[in-house]
């Protein structure tokens, strides 16, 4: 099973993958709406986003932990 | 040796240093150990260890992400076929009690963690929340859950579980503390959230 390469999401279906498109090797969460994947700064204020939805953390240590999340996968690997 | 043959080397040795460390962390403490324990565990040298994993932060950070990448693939295929609140929370206290004692050092000594360690143990949460959400929402939508803040619901779960791990010694003494109280606790969560509850 392929891992998004933007957050690390294991994507096993066609819905799993931007517009259905398997070739894609980062998922639907981590695409804009015309399937092109987000910038940077989009992917890590979303994945802030939900952290804070979810796990309640304050905002600005959610973004920390969503960018160094981020570091360590492929499309993101050494930004900060 | 070919390049795949290489490539597939390094990754058996990875592989080697990460079930080692969750052995030696497991047995005498996260911070407590030095990489030249894990090296040795994995009967390799100290310099092996060093070129795959330069800091201990960095052995601690790949030994927790390699829990939550198979905790994720799991609740990833259980939400795909169809799976509801309970089974997902059940996958995510089986995975726990596969590796017990690795998970309870994590949590007992999360607060002290280096800040990447730390990071990957909310990256750890973010995977359950992302497959917790989609099926909580669900429920919640037909009337099976309670209407609740996401946050709250999902924090007063991983307390009541962390509570029972930092405390294992007094709920299960030299046992599996998920084996012996994971059904009860599993069992009052969701007549906390369900609507008939």
């Amino acid at each position: 099973m392929k891992l998004c390469v933007s957050c690390g999401m294991p994507m096993g279906k066609a819905e799993d993958f931007p517009l259905g498109d398997e070739s894609k090797d980062y998922c639907v969460h981590c695409a804009r709406p015309d399937g092109s994947l987000q910038s940077y700064e989009e992917r890590a204020a979303g994945m802030a986003a939900f952290i804070v939805r979810t796990q309640g953390l304050d905002e600005g240590a959610a973004l920390s932990a969503a960018k160094t999340m981020m570091s360590r996968l492929p499309a993101w690997r050494g930004r900060s | 040796m070919t390049v795949r043959n290489r490539d597939n080397q390094k990754l058996q040795t990875r592989r080697r240093i990460i079930e080692a460390a969750i052995r030696v962390f497991s047995r005498d403490g996260i911070l407590a150990s030095a990489t030249a324990d894990v090296a040795k565990e994995a009967e390799l040298s100290h310099g092996s260890v060093f070129a795959h994993f330069g800091t201990q932060a960095a052995l601690i950070a790949a030994v927790i992400e390699d829990f939550g990448e198979v905790l994720a693939r799991r609740l990833h295929e259980l939400v795909s076929s169809g799976a509801g609140t309970r089974e997902v929370l059940q996958a995510h206290l089986d995975a726990i009690a596969e590796s017990e004692d690795f998970y309870a050092r994590l949590v007992v000594e999360s607060s002290l963690l280096p800040a990447g360690a730390r990071d990957s143990l909310i990256s750890i949460q973010s995977a359950i929340c992302f497959h917790l959400s989609s099926v909580i929402e669900a429920e919640t939508e037909s009337g099976a859950l309670r209407v609740m803040p996401l946050h709250l619901l999902f924090n007063t779960w991983i307390g009541l579980i962390h509570h029972y791990l930092m405390n294992r010694e007094l709920f299960a003494p030299g046992a599996s503390v998920v084996e012996r109280h994971g059904r009860e606790l599993l069992d009052h969560f969701m007549y906390l959230i369900s609507k008939g509850g």
